[in-house]
């Protein structure tokens, strides 16, 4: 409390100071340290460690007994793969899949060089002590697992009295020598990275995460070429089995130069990026994202499909409408957003709603035919009109709102007449692609669609105007009500019935519009949260600097809801990825039902199931958990939580 | 309805030596009964009342601010002057008689409403920064948008609005890296960005440690130097004292006294003013 006390304190400030500038450096303790101190640090936590860790390897035991066992049908996953993944996709067209896939993958290696954080690097220590752990892992699995059964000559399973007769321990211990290998591999590698010198100044010498990524997915591709791995396919109704060999040219070819793609598009990202200053960065980012909202129409109804494209038609028919669209409503939005036009403008933008809305009424009742697609160009100049009013007065502003409108008719009239032509791509099937292509397919659509429809109708719930908060209450609610697979049903079997005479809609497209409703309540609840999540000073600084509720809602009480809500939102994302499952059910061929009736029905497979089954888990699982672990990134990127 | 108590506070007014006052008090009571305000009236209340349910929050409010007067509101927490404040660019609504804000008179109108809230800046206790957005992004985006500024043009005026409020180094920092006397000095730098006509400041200073209070008070005064019409809401006595033109004492949703600073401190005349001195001071 005396004046003596507070002196010192002020001349230790550089010392606060230095400790505060870098956190002390994080310690890796020796795997045998490690164990003591987190695993059997009393005798109370080491029971503990024991009775769960016994309960862990039991468990591990019977998985492993069931995955390696020779009784296992491997051979069913193994031959079908492409099955499980595109169902009856060509084989000759099977070229334009890759193209996807890289066309994925490329983007994925451009926005992480262009957009993702250099971190620290992962330290060689941390990863020798992960190499250590496997190797370890790798051995007692080895011993854990039952003697394998033996296979007599005419390949059955030999069994004396009912019970099915194994090797000695021993036998099995010598026959496993090439997991023992693996193992010892591991472990020599660990410590070889132990005895890499640290740097000059002590600190540990670290990899950088991208190339630590690069190495390990390089590595199952170049055994691709090295390793027997075997080749097995399905193909022409012929099962081929050959053990022994490597993989398929088909198979290896392409992911090398998937894993080619990968790597070029990262370096070329981060080329640019050191090449380029902050502001062309920010602008770059928006370009990629819109070309990763592009990408999914792109791949699914132009490189997949392959359009069957009717020039005549097009020539005589849609680039005209097009471009009468495109200049028609630019003249309009041109006059709407000149100086002085006030209200006469909103009123202007008013009426073009209602023909709009009045369009789509005149659909259902049949009275004038018109295309669809020039229902909905009415209906997106209408929106573009209500929003004009934020672009008048200047040149710049003006043409700007002139050249996105050139911009959306250019796009929505392009995907408007791919969509309505037919493929030539044909498939035995009624569907284009199945497997866990559809999977992905509807997942990602479900998504694009739902994500808008559920911030408007949380807008909606929260709305001033009771007739938006009654409507979006009741839908919510009513869709809350309902379990899935109920809408489903409802959609793929009623909605047809509900059309106009002339209009069909694929199970596809009545699945998606079941699931993007659906997802749509609950992403609105949400929603919901991070807007309530606001607090009341913003909407009141937002009023008071003279920001109108749209310009508000845009600019700073929607960024920061959604921000609130990723969490949830991701949880979403992933729920909805899990549910597209439920397609097996109404009739989809999709990647559970592959497993579950498709794989079990084939006569060299007959009643095979619970591989498939497993292997599909497996496929969801490494999905949803590579959102999951995004999510996190995208959480910590954006510091939800530390407002 | 142009009651005697505000001739007499009129008369209160009126410190001399600055001379931004040309008008006398009979040619504005003149000028009142043709238009809706004096010409050089920049808020006029006319016997504001605001319920919120059964509590009076605001009773009777009469009160006239004249173009680039500096007036400071007083008065014990809980006595309205927070509600009055808000009710003037109507982030309340008061429930009976008339606000006019240079000549605009708030109604349930929308476009008055932005009208006025375009020519009122306001500072608010907890500043109020739009967190996700860049010093420079808070203070451009209501130009760009509502002013229909061009970006080069908005972010000039901004830095140079920062260089006044002493922080041009921050411009893309975000509010959280900022200290509260910085994040309030952007709110102030925000709110002149609309190139308002009246600034209202609601209690700028009660959130902020108290080593922060000098720096926005500091930027406070320089601005009614400019000539600013300044309506705030403070507990900072000193503030009082030295910068304003005329003091209105407010308690239980009522006006009590009104008078020059140093009227007010040395000879108030209410005697719940003098309870409400012998407190603070």
């Amino acid at each position: 409390m005396n004046q003596g006390d507070a002196l010192p304190t002020l001349a230790d400030k550089p010392v606060i100071e230095r400790v505060a500038t870098r956190p002390v450096e994080e310690t890796y303790r020796s795997p045998a340290e490690w164990v003591r101190k987190n695993l059997f640090p009393s005798p109370f936590n080491s029971f503990l460690t024991v009775a769960f860790g016994l309960f862990v390897l039991l468990t591990v035991r019977g998985l492993l007994n069931f995955v390696f066992s020779e009784e296992r049908g491997w051979d069913a996953v193994r031959t079908n793969l492409r099955l499980i993944f595109t169902h009856a996709y060509p084989e000759e067209q099977y070229v334009r899949v890759w193209v996807c896939v890289g066309v994925m993958v490329a983007l994925a290696g451009l926005s992480l060089g262009l957009f993702a954080a250099r971190g620290d690097g992962v330290p060689l220590r941390k990863i020798s002590n992960a190499l250590v752990a496997a190797a370890v892992a790798v051995a007692v699995g080895v011993v854990l697992r039952e003697p394998s059964v033996l296979i007599g000559a005419d390949g059955e399973v030999v069994r004396t009295d009912d019970a099915v007769v194994r090797q000695s321990f021993a036998d099995a211990m010598s026959d496993r020598w090439g997991w023992w290998l693996t193992a010892a591999v591991l472990a020599v590698i660990a410590l070889g990275l132990r005895r890499v010198p640290a740097l000059g100044d002590g600190s540990l010498r670290t990899i950088q995460a991208f190339n630590l990524a690069a190495i390990a997915l390089a590595l199952p591709v170049l055994s691709a070429w090295i390793y027997p791995w075997g080749h097995y396919a399905f193909a022409e109704g012929e099962f081929i089995a050959e053990p022994g060999r490597t993989v398929a040219i088909s198979t290896k070819l392409p992911w090398t130069v998937m894993w080619v793609l990968a790597v070029a598009s990262l370096l070329v990202g981060r080329w640019v990026r050191s090449r380029i200053g902050e502001q062309s960065l920010s602008r770059l980012r928006i370009a990629v994202n819109l070309v990763w909202l592009a990408v999914p129409f792109v791949l699914y109804w132009v490189v997949l499909r392959d359009p069957d494209l009717d020039w005549a038609r097009i020539t005589q028919v849609d680039v005209p409408l097009a471009l009468a669209f495109g200049v028609a409503g630019g003249i309009v939005l041109w006059w709407l957003t000149s100086d002085g036009i006030g209200e006469l403008g909103r009123i202007a933008a008013l009426a073009l709603l209602g023909l709009a809305a009045f369009n789509w009424l005149a659909a259902f009742m049949g009275w004038y035919p018109m295309l669809q697609k020039v229902r909905i160009s009415f209906l997106l100049l209408a929106v573009v009109a209500l929003l004009a009013h934020n672009f008048s007065g200047e040149t710049q502003k003006r043409r700007r709102l002139l050249a996105a409108w050139l911009a959306i008719m250019a796009v929505f009239h392009y995907f408007a007449t791919i969509m309505n032509t037919p493929s030539t791509v044909e498939t035995p099937t009624e569907a284009l692609i199945g497997g866990f292509a559809v999977t992905l397919v509807v997942a990602v659509f479900t998504l694009m669609l739902s994500f808008p429809l559920g911030v408007l109708l949380a807008l909606a719930r929260t709305s001033r105007l009771p007739i938006f908060r009654v409507m979006a209450t009741s839908y919510i609610e009513v869709v809350r009500g309902v379990p899935l697979i109920t809408i489903l049903i409802f959609f793929v079997v009623i909605l047809p019935l509900f059309l106009p005479a002339n209009m069909e809609i694929s199970l596809f497209a009545s699945a998606t519009l079941g699931y993007t409703l659906f997802s749509a309540a609950y992403l609105a609840e949400n929603v919901r949260g991070g807007l309530q999540s606001i607090r009341r000073g913003q909407y009141e600084a937002s009023d008071a600097v003279g920001l109108s509720t749209s310009l508000r809602t845009t600019f700073v009480i929607l960024p920061q809801a959604l921000r609130a809500s990723i969490p949830p939102l991701v949880g979403q994302v992933i729920a909805t990825f899990k549910e597209t499952s439920l397609l097996a059910i109404i009739g989809v061929f999709d990647i559970l039902r592959m497993a579950n009736s498709v794989i079990p029905a084939q006569t060299q497979f007959l009643g095979i199931k619970r591989e498939g089954l497993l292997f599909v888990s497996l496929v969801y699982w490494v999905f949803a958990y590579t959102l999951s672990k995004w999510s996190q990134r995208l959480e910590r990127r954006l510091g939800v939580g530390e407002r | 309805m142009w009651g005697s108590d505000s001739d007499s506070r009129d008369a209160k007014q009126g410190r001399d030596g600055k001379g931004k006052h040309d008008v006398s008090i009979s040619d504005a009571t003149v000028a009142v009964s043709d238009e809706l305000a004096a010409r050089d009236d920049m808020i006029v209340c006319r016997e504001v009342d605001k319920w919120f349910g059964d509590f009076q929050a605001l009773s009777g409010i009469s009160a006239t601010i004249k173009e680039q007067e500096i007036v400071v509101v007083l008065g014990p927490s809980g006595s309205g002057k927070s509600t009055w404040i808000r009710c003037i660019n109507r982030l309340e609504v008061h429930q009976s008689g008339q606000i006019i804000v240079d000549g605009i008179e708030l109604s349930n109108d929308l476009r008055n409403i932005e009208k006025i809230r375009s020519e009122v800046g306001m500072v608010f206790q907890q500043f109020n920064l739009f967190p996700h957005l860049t010093v420079m992004d808070n203070i451009t985006l209501a130009p760009i948008w509502v002013r229909r500024k061009s970006r080069s043009e908005a972010e000039e005026q901004a830095l140079a609005l920062l260089e006044r409020v002493g922080i041009p180094e921050q411009a893309q920092k975000f509010p959280g890296q900022l200290s509260g006397g910085q994040q309030q000095r952007v709110a102030i730098a925000r709110a002149l960005a609309m190139e308002p006509r009246v600034m209202l400041f609601d209690e700028p200073t009660s959130a902020l440690d108290p080593e922060m209070i000098k720096e926005v008070l500091d930027v406070m005064e320089e601005l009614a130097r400019t000539g600013m019409t300044m309506m705030v809401v403070t507990h900072e006595m000193g503030f009082a004292r030295e910068v304003a033109d005329r003091i209105i004492f407010m308690e239980d949703g009522e006006i009590v006294e009104v008078g020059t600073p140093e009227h007010f401190f040395t000879e108030p005349e209410e005697e719940r003013t003098k309870l409400f001195l012998s407190q603070v001071l």
